[in-house]
């Protein structure tokens, strides 16, 4: 996907497939209507951002010394830490796991970070059966589809789709009925959960002062996946750290409501350590698996305010592209807004471009939680990459650079502006050339028949 | 901008092991450069960030916000509560009811006792043990709880020896008993005392019951996790 | 007061009527009004599209242009968060550039800010129109103006707000033509809200949006107006016909 190209035309489409576009603009919407209802509602709001964003920033500032405070009481709980360099290193180490216990069937909470390291496919090539427990995951699976966005990852499904999934699946009667399809998974993942041997989670955010590990599901299922399995790996991104115990509730206040709207979701999990001997039940290991992967060069370079992120998808359901391209068309595990800054900054050059599928409107930046400056980041990101853009736009925008450096050729151009087709009503509608690009999809105004210069030039200068 | 007296973490500065993650730390410390306007880590007090006020009655905020949440809150007395229980019970003609007296809870073992011959009483079996049969077969479970948060109508649930984690999660109907004396006003205000007391290995902070909107966007409770949370709140 | 008109590339070839509206407003309200005619382009397409070393190059010339004046204001709240937000940091390696282009941001005004901030005038009392009107808020205008403001100015008029004030017309700069299909999806639903409120006229202060959004109203045949808050003021001051 290096070329604009393949971009724009992947794009293009995606625009044209009004199932998906439907579907995302009603559950985008829905979620930006909730989000903005409960935000009203909670007191100090902005002051919560400040503070939730200046942690943030503070804690990317100085990840090192908190890392090692994590680690070191994470580990004096009796969690065994892993470090991953990469999302190869995650995979082998968590199927090291499992191969040394015997380990076979495992459970998988929502998990971004296993998305982006692949690990589903890494551990079913070890013979590790791996099962997704959140709903949407789980259709995501038995459907071997993708996920859409990084909270609600079946966006993109109507009732339909699930349906005929479900009943392919399982081969149980064809029923629309949500309530019905729920229930469908449950019976399914109730005997998987008696079963399984190996939990796998992502987390929302750890704690340095005491290494607890914060885990936020609605469905229940991440509990189920931390208590079930007698071995709990939980995969944990470098940058996913606050100092205190007491700055989750500052977090734990603004995650849910920016996600859906919710005060709270049903299971905020506080994890210290492995089941304690006394336990009647929980897992006796717990393995924490850091992941750079890359973040510590984002956190080394020019745009780490990007690591403040806390996944909340609120970007996503705010951004009007989005909303009218669905996720697919980014073809990255992180989509929208955010996922144009990370995914050229996790996956290299070859996403560059993702960062100009944004008109800058800002919307993401209002709904961020930890006031990430998203455009400004975008453009941050696009300046490094101008180098690499085609040598025709290179050439075009030097070009347009020297016109406007040069009031005669500045003024030209407008005079050449007026040769475009006119429709007789002052509008082309078929441009030549370049502006096919616009005039495929808008009309285009002819140039006022005198410009403003000229105007003042002939009357205005000397009017009083 | 810290009003912490001094640096609220003690990391040690040199890596002392030489493990791959040392080594990174190691290298990571080494690239980091310092930022040129450093960001402050801010006061650790949230005092003045609260949506509670003190003076707020917490009970009757707890029961809006549970209720809000999707609980079902019955307010009861020492006289009433153990008829309250019966009735849920009854209601939902559950035959095999897990109860889980917990110290530090309204759950005593007395209370628990008398619910256990209540329900006998009724027709009812009441069993205290964690095996996955019973786990996966009993209709309701009763806990008690260590803590509520009014401000979301958040019911605390923790491991530890005589609390199964599965037990406010596993069986269809939770039915949780909640003194008004347990309740506090502010997320902070939970937090504030966890920091300052011993953690057990699993807290779980439960508002409402198990819940998704993953098809269509459309809310249905009970995925995973109990589909109806009930809450006794003794006054 | 002597005032340097900034017209904006966009306004200069497709929006004259603005300017002209602008020049007669502030005239009316006791101005001297200059028109350097050295400017061309403020360079924001060239910032926003990543190409900052051309962007640097025309702040660096803005800058120059209208070094002699003591007031510069334009029609557009995106051009003038250009010169006063992101033109200095892009001339930081350049002492005495940067010092020139710090002033031009320091006294670089968009039109409506200018007249409410530095002219003290009521600009909601002034306004009248002969029929309902709705607006488009700017997506650049936010960190000049608030939300609230054009709809205060506007708020003893027949004013059709749309649902969803902040939407995203998907112009965008270079956007618009790097990923036309989405910028004219994003217009589509931009311009549901705006036929949704049921007036004709439509305010918008920015003369990209304005491009864009006439642009996909005519195409779909959409009886929308548009016109910038100067037009408007100087129709209802009598300083100039109204226009159909
Ligand atoms: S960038 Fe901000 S809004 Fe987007 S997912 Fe991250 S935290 Fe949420």
């Amino acid at each position: 996907m290096s070329r604009t190209g393949d971009l724009r035309a992947r794009i293009a489409a995606a625009t044209t497939d009004r199932r998906v576009v439907n579907a995302v603009h009603l559950a985008a919407w829905r979620k930006v209507d909730a989000r903005a209802e409960s935000f009203a509602k909670l007191p100090h709001v902005e002051a919560l951002r400040d503070k939730a964003a200046q942690i943030r920033q503070h804690v990317i500032e100085n990840l090192p010394r908190y890392l090692e405070c994590f680690v070191e009481r994470a580990t004096a709980l009796g969690a065994q830490v892993h470090f991953a360099p990469d999302g190869a290193a995650a995979c082998r180490t968590i199927a090291q796991i499992a191969a040394a216990r015997g380990l076979s069937l495992a459970v998988k909470g929502k998990s971004m970070t296993s998305e982006e390291i692949g690990l589903n496919v890494a551990l079913e090539a070890t013979g590790v059966r791996v099962v997704e427990t959140d709903l949407g995951e789980f259709i995501v699976q038995i459907d071997h589809d993708r996920p859409s966005h990084i909270i609600t990852p079946i966006i993109h499904k109507d009732r339909r789709q699930v349906a005929r999934a479900m009943a392919r699946e399982f081969g149980c009667p064809y029923t629309e009925d949500p309530a019905e399809l729920t229930k469908i998974a449950r019976r399914h993942l109730r005997d998987i959960f008696r079963r399984c041997d190996l939990g796998i989670t992502g987390v929302n955010l750890g704690v340095a002062e005491t290494g607890t590990l914060c885990l936020i599901t609605n469905e229940g299922n991440g509990r189920m996946t931390i208590t079930r399995p007698r071995v709990h790996v939980a995969l944990l991104g470098i940058d996913k750290i606050v100092p205190r115990l007491t700055d989750l509730p500052i977090f734990l206040k603004l995650l849910a409501r920016s996600s859906t709207g919710q005060p709270m979701g049903a299971y905020t999990t506080l994890i210290n350590g492995p089941k304690r001997p006394d336990d009647p039940d929980g897992p006796g290991e717990l393995h924490v698996v850091l992941l750079d992967n890359g973040r510590s060069d984002i956190l080394t370079g020019p745009l780490r305010e990007v690591l403040r992120c806390v996944r909340c998808g609120a970007c996503l359901n705010a951004c009007p592209a989005y909303r009218n391209i669905g996720g697919h068309a980014y073809s990255s595990v992180y989509p929208g807004p955010i996922g144009s800054l990370l995914s050229p900054l996790l996956y290299g050059h070859a996403y560059d471009d993702l960062a100009r599928v944004s008109s800058l409107c800002g919307a993401c930046r209002l709904a961020c939680p930890v006031q990430i400056d998203i455009p400004e980041l975008l453009v941050r990101l696009r300046a490094l990459a101008c180098t690499r853009q085609p040598r025709a736009k290179r050439v075009l925008l030097r070009l347009w650079q020297w016109a406007m450096q040069t009031p005669w050729a500045y003024r030209l151009g407008q005079r050449l502006m007026r040769f475009l087709p006119d429709d007789g009503g002052g509008w082309t509608r078929h441009g030549p050339g370049l502006l096919r690009a616009w005039t495929d999809t808008r009309d285009l105004p002819c140039p006022a028949v005198r410009s403003f210069r000229s105007i003042w030039e002939n009357e205005l200068r000397d009017e009083h | 901008m810290s009003t912490d007296p001094q640096p609220p973490l003690t990391a040690a500065e040199t890596p002392g092991g030489t493990g791959p993650l040392d080594a990174f730390l190691h290298a990571l410390r080494r690239r980091t450069e310092a930022a040129p306007h450093p960001t402050p880590l801010p006061d650790r007090s949230n005092a003045a960030l609260r949506a509670v006020r003190p003076a707020e009655e917490l009970a009757a905020r707890f029961a809006a916000e549970a209720t809000a949440a999707g609980c079902v809150v019955h307010r009861v007395t020492e006289a009433n509560w153990l008829a309250a229980a019966k009735d849920i019970v009854g209601s939902l003609s559950a035959r095999l009811v897990l109860v889980q007296p917990q110290p530090g809870t309204a759950l005593t073992a007395e209370r628990a006792a008398a619910l256990a011959d209540a329900l006998a009483t009724a027709g009812r079996s009441a069993v205290s043990k964690w095996d996955d049969d019973t786990l996966f077969n009993c209709d309701a479970a009763v806990t008690g709880v260590v803590a509520a948060i009014a401000e979301t109508g958040t019911l605390v649930c923790v491991s530890g020896p005589a609390a199964a984690r599965g037990a406010s999660l596993i069986p269809p109907v939770h039915i949780a008993l909640l003194d008004r004396t347990q309740i506090v006003g502010d997320l902070f205000d939970y937090f504030d005392r966890l920091a300052n007391t011993g953690s057990p290995a699993n807290i779980n902070l439960i508002t409402g019951p198990s819940k998704t909107a993953d098809i269509e966007g459309i809310l249905i409770t009970g995925v995973h996790g109990p589909g109806v949370v009930h809450v006794l709140l003794l006054e | 007061m002597d005032v340097a008109l900034f017209i904006t590339c966009l306004s200069d070839t497709f929006y004259p009527r603005a300017g002209d509206a602008i020049v007669r407003v502030l005239r009316h309200f006791g101005c001297r009004v200059h028109f350097p005619a050295g400017q061309t382009c403020c360079g924001q397409p060239a910032f926003n599209s990543g190409f900052h070393r051309a962007a640097a190059v025309l702040i660096r010339r803005m800058a120059t242009v209208f070094e002699p004046f003591t007031h510069v204001v334009t029609p557009s709240a995106s051009c003038a968060a250009m010169v006063k937000q992101h033109g200095p940091p892009l001339l930081a390696d350049d002492p005495g550039a940067h010092a020139a282009s710090v002033r031009l941001a320091e006294k670089t005004w968009e039109f409506c800010t200018f007249l409410r901030d530095r002219l003290n005038v009521d600009i909601a009392a002034h306004l009248q129109a002969r029929e309902p009107v709705t607006f488009h808020y700017p997506c650049h205008a936010r960190s000049i103006y608030g939300l609230d403001d054009l709809r205060a100015w506007l708020s003893r008029l027949d004013v059709r707000p749309p649902a969803r004030t902040d939407l995203c017309c998907g112009f965008g700069g270079l956007f618009a033509v790097e990923f036309p299909e989405l910028s004219a999806a994003m217009l589509g639903d931009k311009l549901d809200e705006l036929a949704a409120t049921g007036a004709r006229l439509v305010i918008c202060n920015e003369s990209a949006c304005t491009l864009q959004m006439a642009g996909g109203a005519h195409r779909r045949g959409l009886p929308l107006r548009f016109k910038h808050l100067a037009e408007l003021l100087a129709e209802s001051l009598g300083l100039m016909e109204a226009a159909a």
